[in-house]
């Protein structure tokens, strides 16, 4: 562990390096993330080396066999993981993100900027409360909700009768985009896993339950060093949660598949990223030897199964439950961890929490960043998991219903700075990082969209 | 008379302890005057048998009623529903009535059930019916899932097949009394695993009856993957969900415990069976808790073990909640009180069956919305059998 930090140190060292003097903001994400790439890269080849696994291999027939008869309780299985560790955990990358720079002070924004006394030193545009209650007018204090005004002591005739009987007619219509206008006032349960589906323009068809069943083949046939990867996230994570550890077996049968589903590379064409690239033994640097790595392109880290959890409360049949996710990731959850200046980025998301607090909450922001306890330190790992784990599942596929009824994720910072303005009262009395960690520690009583309509709408401007 | 209660238990668990001891009760031993007594299932038993003739005072209160044993055993309680049955249909009554095949229209919620060994050729016969079915064999006086087996092939349950009419008295001791029940061998599953539900039922009165339910009941899952094959009728971790018994499993994880909220089981039904058919399961899940407590059904010993820290947390909220309705205001007790407790002191509980409220206004309202009837003559029929119901239970 102490060598892997001295290595961050050096790498981060060097993409600030790398950084001086960049002007452009497309340079700068392509350097900053081809330097965290090769960072993600070297960590993964290292280890390869060091346990002696290669990254891919085929598997003997009679392992094959085994693997089939045991597809639907991998969960049963305990291979040896104690040697593998995660490739990086969201803090790891929280630390990249402090770091980047763009020295370019010319732009009309900054003279603000230079007031901000967050983390994040890198000026993109982010909405301020005004823009934010225009953005998200549904979740105004007039319009009914589901999250609010479906409590049991509101009559449903009041609102979520009419709200239901709506949301049937959208779903009998087939209607998209009525369907993706609906849903920023909820989703009632029963309509969810539809709905969802609608607005993702996911049908199972025949050719795409064939299309699963080839990744699978693929799965059984080949082994590759991210499925030890997966199957410790998996145990790490999910199977440690309240809600999800029944799910255990569908997330394996969702991510090993993933790994190997070459059409997510498709999403890298908006992606400032690139997949990162891995050549054939011996022909290091040869183009025509490279292979993107892992297939999909996408190296799960420290809490990466989370996306895929909440979704097995709505899908239990495993080819749409695949669709669903892969369309959810290279939508939305992707921008969580990869380097943009895409106002849902994830950049921009930390920005914006930041901006948020030290403009509506300044006395409590330069409280917690007084006692060196910057609050961007503890609500990035609840923006980049999109808040899975950390709220209870009904709440949080209310939260999960306004991204897809918004198409942004800009409701995640917003959610952030709503529960630190929650706390805040706890939150002035603490004095040190810990405490404040202990005050923000669980979020599983929250009621979102209260929190959201408070936040945006009844607090003073 | 103000006062503080005066408590005794003879189980020694925080739970309870530290509940009596932040309303500022008083300990006592079962000796001295007590108010209330927390009694462990060997005590009931002592206190309330026939040849102690103990009889509680009018400030006396304790956890069991007496008539609780009659389905803590599983053979007295399956007697019970029998006979409930049985009875309902002579009066007349519309919950009793059967379809077509003879079964049961509302009362159907017991698999077919034999006492062994004194039902021993019924159940032979019925076996023969279908001879690849599968039954399940519990012990009528035990818990917690111990003794528990299943059986396909009559020579696997040889020992009971004595006529009983021959040695009734010469193999009572050694031949220990069990129901046998066909296996519900297509239980619903979730994440591919069985579970089943533990529910908290408070009782404060059988006359009226009324009875509360505790919202956070919760699911026990299975570690292991459900299948039906004869070839893992052995293995309990397949069949049995019982935490004691789960505890031991390799798989058996410490932090959760396998356990959901019956919230979340909510949740995904409605998620992805829809709302109708999760509310229905629901009601019906109510309607078999009310039913049962009216032909007498009470499990003695729940566990008060906390398996986990949420687990001991719940189950301090539960005792706290309990002693809020049948101790209200920590007054000392008094068993001319029949009042129903106010709403605010109901905590997590929510009122499952309220004998004087259903016949303030109406006595089988709840009959009428389970058959569908509107107002009419058909209606005006069930009131009365409804309430003739109602009465001859008080």
């Amino acid at each position: 562990m102490l060598q892997e930090e001295s290595d961050l140190s050096l790498i981060i060292a060097q993409i600030v390096q790398k950084l001086k003097g960049s002007n452009l903001y497309s340079q700068l994400e392509r350097q900053a993330w081809g330097s965290w790439e090769k960072r993600i890269l070297k960590s993964l080849n290292s280890m390869c080396t060091e346990l002696s696994i290669p990254l891919a291999r085929k598997r003997p027939v009679g392992e094959q066999k085994e693997l089939l008869n045991k597809w639907n309780e991998m969960g049963t299985d305990e291979p040896d993981l104690s040697l593998f560790r995660p490739v990086y955990a969201p803090k790891d990358f929280l630390e990249v993100l402090i770091n980047l720079r763009n020295p370019n002070y010319e732009n009309g924004d900054s003279l603000s900027f230079r007031t901000h006394l967050g983390l994040i030193q890198i000026p993109l545009k982010v909405k301020d409360i005004p823009e934010l209650k225009e953005c998200f007018v549904e979740l105004g204090l007039n319009t009914g909700q589901l999250g609010i005004d479906d409590s049991t002591q509101v009559p449903p005739e009041l609102f979520e009768n009419e709200h239901v009987r709506i949301g049937q007619k959208v779903l009998a219509e087939q209607d998209s985009a009525a369907a993706q206008q609906y849903i920023r006032q909820g989703s009632p349960t029963a309509l969810r896993a539809e709905l969802w589906a609608l607005i993702l323009n996911i049908s199972s068809e025949p050719e795409d339950v064939l299309y699963y069943e080839q990744l699978k083949t693929n799965v059984i046939q080949h082994d590759l060093l991210v499925d030890s990867l997966i199957y410790k996230d998996v145990k790490l994570t999910a199977s440690n949660d309240d809600y999800y550890f029944v799910f255990e077996d569908y997330l394996y049968q969702v991510l090993l598949c993933f790994s190997r589903d070459t059409s997510v590379l498709s999403h890298f064409a908006y992606n400032s990223a690139s997949p990162p690239k891995s050549y054939i033994r011996g022909k290091l640097g040869l183009e025509e030897y490279a292979v993107f790595y892992p297939p999909n392109g996408v190296i799960p880290f420290h809490g990466f199964s989370m996306y895929v959890a909440p979704l097995c409360f709505l899908y239990h049949e495993p080819s749409k439950l695949y669709q669903i996710f892969r369309e959810m990731y290279v939508r939305f959850f992707f921008r969580l961890h990869s380097i943009s200046s895409h106002p849902s980025g994830i950049v921009s998301l930390c920005l914006l929490f930041e901006t948020l607090l030290q403009t509506y909450l300044p006395q409590l922001f330069y409280h917690l960043r007084e006692i060196g306890a910057q609050p961007l330190r503890i609500s990035f790992k609840w923006m980049v998991r999109a808040f899975s784990g950390y709220l209870a599942t009904d709440q949080l596929l209310l939260l999960w219903d306004r991204i897809l009824g918004y198409n942004s994720l800009e409701i995640l910072a917003v959610l952030a700075a709503a529960v630190f303005a929650f706390r805040a009262v706890n939150l002035m009395e603490v004095t040190s990082l810990a405490a404040a960690e202990a005050v923000l520690a669980d979020l599983s009583t929250l009621k979102v969209m209260p929190l959201l309509q408070i936040f945006l709408f009844a607090t003073v401007t | 008379m103000a006062g503080k209660v005066k408590w005794v238990t003879d189980i020694e668990k925080s739970v309870l302890i530290n509940n009596f001891e932040k309303r500022g009760w008083v300990q006592v031993t079962e000796n001295e005057d007590w108010n209330f007594y927390w009694m462990s299932v060997q005590t009931i038993r002592n206190v309330f048998s026939v040849e102690t003739g103990y009889r509680l005072s009018d400030d006396q209160i304790v956890n069991h009623f007496p008539n609780h044993y009659e389905l803590t055993r599983k053979d007295l309680m399956v007697k019970n529903i029998k006979r409930y049955r049985k009875e309902l249909e002579k009066e007349g009554s519309p919950l009793a009535e059967k379809d077509e095949n003879g079964k049961y229209l509302y009362l159907d919620f017991v698999p077919v059930t034999y006492m062994l060994p004194a039902d021993y050729n019924l159940f032979v016969e019925e076996f023969r019916k279908s001879p690849s079915s599968t039954w399940i064999m519990k012990p009528c006086g035990k818990a917690q899932g111990k003794g528990i087996f299943l059986i396909n092939k009559l020579s696997q349950i040889k020992k009971w097949s004595r006529d009983s009419k021959t040695s009734s008295f010469v193999s009572q001791s050694n031949k220990e009394a069990y129901v046998i029940s066909l296996y519900i061998n297509n239980p619903l599953l979730i994440g591919g695993r069985k579970f089943d539900l533990r529910l908290y039922v408070l009782v404060s009165t059988y006359r009226p009856l009324r009875c509360y339910m505790y919202k956070l009941g919760f699911c026990r899952f299975c570690t292991v993957k459900y299948t039906p094959s004869t070839s893992e009728l052995d293995n309990m971790f397949v069949h049995l969900t019982n935490v004691a018994i789960q505890k031991h499993g390799d798989d058996y994880n410490h932090i959760h415990g396998g356990k959901w909220m019956v919230s979340n089981l909510r949740l995904y039904l409605e998620s992805t069976r829809g709302k109708e058919v999760t509310s229905k399961l629901f009601d019906e899940i109510h309607w078999i808790i009310v039913q049962s407590l009216k032909a007498v059904a009470v499990n003695a010993s729940p566990s008060l073990t906390s398996s986990t820290a949420n687990d001991r947390i719940l189950k301090y909220n539960l005792i706290n909640d309990t002693l809020n309705i049948v101790v209200p205001n920590g007054e000392i007790p008094d068993c001319k009180w029949n009042k129903s407790p106010p709403k605010e002191v109901l905590g997590n509980y929510e009122i499952l069956y309220d004998e004087e409220l259903a016949q303030g206004d109406g006595a089988d309202r709840e009959l009428r919305s389970r058959q569908g009837q509107s107002q009419g003559p058909r209606a005006g029929r069930s009131r009365d059998s409804g309430r003739t119901v109602l009465t001859t239970w008080k």
